[in-house]
């Protein structure tokens, strides 16, 4: 009987209060897509700059590189059928694949955007950790609550309490009211569902 | 801008990719039409022999077209890559003044007073304000550090009816956007016995 868990549902009012049916549906940040940018023009540098320099050097008539000689061979020895080439290939399109994916994607899912209300000219997003944290500390000043794990995805907020006294489903019913509480506090634009699970210490 | 910037180009890049990955491969495996004009037609045709590429060579334009482009391929990647390390941050807010006399606020001195004002707020630990956008349109990029048991909803609520709007108000602007995000610096936990 050490383990019990209560499922809970996201909070059923049904009629929101007001300011929040008149809340703009708050967007997902989107990120700048540094990390890959950077990646997409060094890669491109690299490959292109001594390529450049090469082709310019025969220009002027100096030998060319081994690497491009070495490259021209293979040009002219491999088949289209070779693994080489279909191996090439494959890797192009999984990259590609990538960098689209990236490219219209949103990104930074640590990031839960805040409820906006139309006037205000201010955006707000949240931390999933904060969030974490934030409902920690409201699960713990729950009395009998010895230690609580807040996992916040970005649909469900998972909470795992320790309760060392006290009946558990009593605790269970504070932690629920606490923490539908703190979730409504946090002002999330789209609120996240949350599961409680309570439970005693295990035994030494 | 940036954000275009590069999502557009990575798009681009992605697309053509998977365009040339996909002629490859649609090449090797034999599923050209023969009546296209293609370069390949048998899956064992090399993929590019010798003899083809002198007589490209030998083509007057060949040699400038490909110096071109590749030039210009690595100016843009070159200028792609540098535009990542520029943080645009706005060097001064013009102030109307109502007589015709402009002045003009340091945008260091804002943020400096914007931030001080956001940590004051209850429930802010640290802040770090940046100001971007135009000397007109200013925009407010801020990064809060939430305080142990504080209310991220109020907090924003404090910051925006507080600290911007006296910003705002201080400077004579018509509106001044703001993003906010908001960490936690992850502290101990504080459990009440």
């Amino acid at each position: 009987m050490n383990v019990t868990a209560a499922e809970r549902p996201p909070e059923p009012d049904a009629a929101p209060d007001a300011e929040e049916a008149h809340a703009h549906p708050a967007r997902r940040f989107w990120s700048e897509r540094r990390v890959p940018a950077v990646l997409v023009a060094a890669a491109t540098l690299i490959t292109g700059g001594p390529l450049l320099y090469d082709i310019v050097a025969v220009r002027a008539d100096r030998p060319a590189t081994q690497w491009r000689r070495n490259l021209a061979d293979g040009l002219d020895s491999r088949a289209m059928d070779d693994a080489w080439v279909i191996t090439g290939c494959a890797a192009a399109i999984a990259v590609g694949v990538c960098l689209v994916v990236l490219a219209v994607t949103p990104g930074l899912r640590g990031i839960l955007p805040m409820r906006r209300r139309a006037a205000e000219q201010v955006r707000s997003g949240i931390e999933r950790s904060a969030v974490g944290v934030v409902l920690r500390d409201r699960a713990l000043a729950v009395s009998g609550v010895r230690a609580v794990r807040v996992t916040a995805g970005r649909h469900r907020v998972r909470v795992l309490a320790e309760s060392h006294f006290r009946d558990l489903d009593v605790v269970r019913a504070d932690l629920d009211a606490v923490l539908a509480d703190g979730v409504r506090d946090l002002g999330l634009s789209r609120r996240p569902a949350l599961t409680v699970h309570a439970h005693r210490p295990a035994k030494r | 801008m940036l954000r275009a910037t590069n999502r557009v180009l990575l798009l681009l890049t992605g697309l053509l990719l998977i365009t040339a990955g996909t002629a490859g491969l649609a090449t090797a495996l034999g599923l050209v039409p023969d009546a296209w004009a293609w370069p390949w037609h048998r899956s064992d045709d090399v993929v590019l022999s010798h003899a083809e590429r002198v007589h490209l060579r030998e083509q007057g334009w060949f040699w400038p077209v490909v110096i071109a482009a590749l030039s210009l391929l690595l100016v843009l990647a070159l200028w792609w890559l540098l535009a990542q390390s520029r943080r645009p941050r706005l060097g001064e807010v013009l102030v109307d003044t109502g007589d015709g006399v402009a002045a003009v606020v340091r945008g260091r001195a804002l943020e400096e007073a914007l931030t001080a004002e956001a940590e004051a707020l209850p429930g802010i630990d640290r802040a770090r304000v940046t100001l971007v956008g135009r000397r007109t349109q200013p925009r407010l990029k801020v990064g809060l550090i939430l305080a142990p048991q504080a209310r991220p909803d109020e907090a924003v609520t404090a910051l925006r009816t507080v600290a911007i709007e006296n910003a705002r108000r201080s400077t004579g602007l018509p509106a001044l956007p703001a993003e906010i995000r908001m960490r936690s610096a992850g502290h101990a936990p504080e459990r009440v016995s």
